[in-house]
């Protein structure tokens, strides 16, 4: 009995996992670098959702976190990531240390 | 006119003198500008031209790439290294689209008592730079750095930005100016950073 309740759950829980992976094909915020700051600084997205970063500033810049790194973003490129887990990230600027922002994932 | 004119010389004068007597910062004391403004209403913020201004902003970026190169290979320090780099990286940046612009406006830069005195100015900091090593030689480029900088975002506040004529130069020095603005600020931070190592 117990086994089977326990498969029981798993398959719920696979089921589950079927519409949350379905939701990543979310929304997709920007973020524009320019001026030396990401706007808009802070985010609230949620588990899925995409974030796209652009650089319209005149030098290379790069949003770097613990979970992603855009890598060099030259002036006019973009880079994006599908956000999977919940939690606040923080992010910088690789090359300049006083550019921040923070994206909320719910 | 002749307000103007003398308002010229001084700013002129007074930048050849610094960057003699100091051997950094050629754009002008701050204090030169000021009094300018302050002085008659009429008066343009800057009796630079667009080519002018053009050759002073291509010198500044050009001048900062140069001793950045020489500190990628000769700093001590690994913080003033990425410092240098990064001022490789980000006024090779800008030169290049400032470049592109002037090469699309056809605007042909032009030299000026100003970008002259920055470039000597520039020559005397390298040569100062190549008798130094070790912290010595990191102190000396990272103070020069912060000098340098203070100096280029009052010349584009005072005079660059407000003297450019062609909206698309003037606009592309307001691009420039938050860049040069964080780089004093790291500039500092990289400072203060090596006067705690003592």
């Amino acid at each position: 009995m117990k086994w089977r309740h326990a498969s029981q759950l798993v398959l719920s829980i696979g089921l589950l996992a079927v519409p949350l992976t379905a939701s990543a094909k979310g929304k997709t915020y920007h973020v524009v670098i320019s001026g030396m700051k990401f706007t808009p600084q802070t985010l609230t997205v949620n588990v899925g959702d995409t974030v796209e970063w652009t650089n319209e500033d005149i030098v290379p810049h790069t949003a770097t976190s613990k979970i992603f790194d855009s890598g060099t973003l030259e002036p006019g490129k973009s880079w994006k990531t599908t956000l999977h887990r919940q939690g606040a990230v923080p992010y910088r600027c690789h090359f300049h240390p006083p550019m921040t922002g923070s994206i909320e994932v719910k | 006119m002749l307000l103007k004119s003398t308002v010229r010389t001084g700013l002129f004068a007074c930048g050849l003198a610094v960057s003699f007597a100091a051997g950094s910062g050629a754009f002008g004391q701050a204090g030169a500008a000021r009094p300018a403004a302050a002085e008659t209403s009429t008066a343009q913020p800057s009796a630079l031209t667009d080519p002018q201004i053009a050759e002073i902003a291509a010198a500044a970026n050009q001048i900062d790439i140069d001793a950045g190169r020489l500190a990628e290979r000769k700093a001590h320090s690994k913080d003033v290294k990425a410092f240098a780099k990064l001022m490789v990286t980000d006024h090779s940046a800008v030169l290049k689209q400032a470049q592109q612009l002037l090469k699309k406006l056809k605007v042909k830069p032009e030299a000026s008592a100003v970008s002259k005195a920055l470039q000597s100015g520039a020559k005397a900091n390298i040569a100062a730079l190549k008798k130094l090593k070790g912290n010595a030689f990191d102190k000396h480029y990272v103070d020069h750095e912060v000098a340098f900088h203070q100096q280029l975002l009052d010349a584009l506040d005072q005079t660059l930005i407000p003297g450019a004529k062609n909206a698309q130069l003037k606009a592309l020095l307001e691009k420039v100016r938050p860049a040069i603005a964080t780089h004093l600020e790291h500039a500092k931070k990289v400072q203060s950073e090596l006067a705690k190592k003592k």
